[in-house]
């Protein structure tokens, strides 16, 4: 890597700030952010649009830089909240992988034939799982989905979505219920 | 909430090969209609040039066998698409700052074990009882952090984990897959100790 290490040690928000000069340098932060962006994409839509919708957000993030708070040295945020309506336009996508993943019980982007199994029948769990996403309201299943695939706290979930904490909170506690439900009426047999 | 976390985990982060295009695009669509190029931003666009070419030398046309990057944290990132020339991605490694064995297998062998004193038992310790036991082994052993398998063609490899003198022992084996072109078994040995050169067996397992 050519790009001067002093760039590469700067805080996002001070990339973004300095892109309004220099383009290119809004390039060191898809660096840093496209792989994990493009994996919570993937779970959520499979692999087929992922890479769109990360040049997608990207674009649309390079576009509006110039309102970027640069109070945020983090811009996961940001980036995760615009990548969340790029995510709501191909909402057919989504619906679909889980209805797939429930006939089929493949997700198209997990790795087959690691070495070590664990052991686990994931597949009773994560059928049930796949069928409560489907049920949940596209803002519940938003905010749900960036605290436990994007790992983001609540406030920046609140950030993201530009909705207040407590929005989150209700959205959250809502969808984790319907989640609860569906694992216990698998257990159950129902 | 512990279930959802796990649910789909094993699908990776994206390697620079799937975010090319991506890349390309943003890049395309960064370029303003009309600039004024001014000598230190040629500079900085240059930088970002030999960046992209970096990784493009890992997806272009001529797909080369193995490619090396660092990342800002210090890990690197190994690409490995075809298992060709073994002693000169040894050699990339050491230039890389990792003393490094690397033994490429036909499908359906393996080295005859051991070659080698591990630091940890994942490589010759006793078989594990079940599950549990195997993930508590590798959680607790070194070699795992030293080199993670990241997707079916990249290794991360992180320095923090390997102490000075250790070798890195990586025995990767054709999978007769094109989809996931290897595995790979890759281990630790003790500072300053031999490594004794690979001797194939039969392994159907």
């Amino acid at each position: 890597m050519t790009i001067p290490r002093e760039v590469i040690e700067v805080d996002d928000a001070t990339l973004i700030e300095r892109s309004l000069d220099e383009p290119e340098i809004f390039a060191i932060l898809f660096d840093r952010h496209a792989p994990l962006l493009h994996r919570y994409v993937t779970r959520r839509l499979g692999p087929g649009e992922a890479e769109d919708v990360v040049a997608d957000t990207f674009l649309a993030a390079f576009q509006r830089r110039g309102v970027y708070d640069r109070g945020r040295p983090d811009a996961r945020p940001w980036l995760y909240g615009i990548a969340s309506n790029v995510i709501g336009k191909r909402r057919r996508t989504e619906t679909n992988l889980y209805r797939a993943y429930i006939r089929s019980g493949v997700h198209p982007a997990e790795i087959p034939g690691p070495q070590v199994e664990d052991g686990v029948n994931t597949l009773a769990v994560n059928r049930p799982l796949a069928r409560a996403l489907l049920g949940l309201k596209r803002a519940d299943r938003d905010v749900l989905l960036l605290v436990a695939w994007a790992e983001l706290s609540y406030q920046e979930v609140a950030d993201a979505l530009a909705i207040p904490p407590g929005t989150v909170a209700s959205r959250l506690n809502r969808a984790r219920l319907q989640i609860r439900q569906a694992l216990d009426q698998e257990e159950r047999g129902e | 909430m512990h279930e959802l976390k796990s649910m789909w985990s094993t699908v990776q982060p994206a390697n620079p090969g799937e975010l090319a295009g991506a890349r390309r695009r943003l890049l395309d669509g960064m370029r303003p209609r009309r600039r004024f190029v001014t000598a230190p931003r040629l500079l900085v666009a240059a930088g970002v040039a030999a960046a992209v070419a970096g990784t493009a030398l890992v997806v272009g046309n001529g797909t080369p066998a193995y490619a090396l990057a660092r990342s800002p944290d210090g890990t690197i990132t190994v690409t490995v698409n075809e298992l060709r020339d073994p002693a000169g991605l040894q050699a990339r490694l050491g230039a890389a700052g990792v003393r490094a064995d690397v033994t490429f297998l036909a499908a359906g062998t393996r080295c005859a074990a051991p070659r080698f004193a591990a630091v940890d038992a994942t490589y010759d310790g006793p078989p594990a009882t079940g599950p549990d036991e195997l993930r508590a082994v590798v959680n607790e052993s070194r070699s795992p952090k030293a080199a993670t398998v990241t997707s079916v063609r990249t290794i991360r490899i992180s320095p923090e984990h390997i102490e000075p003198g250790e070798t890195l022992v990586m025995e990767f084996r054709d999978n007769a897959n094109a989809q996931a072109p290897w595995r790979l078994g890759t281990w630790l040995a003790q500072a300053d100790t031999p490594v004794r050169p690979c001797t194939p067996v039969e392994d159907t397992g």
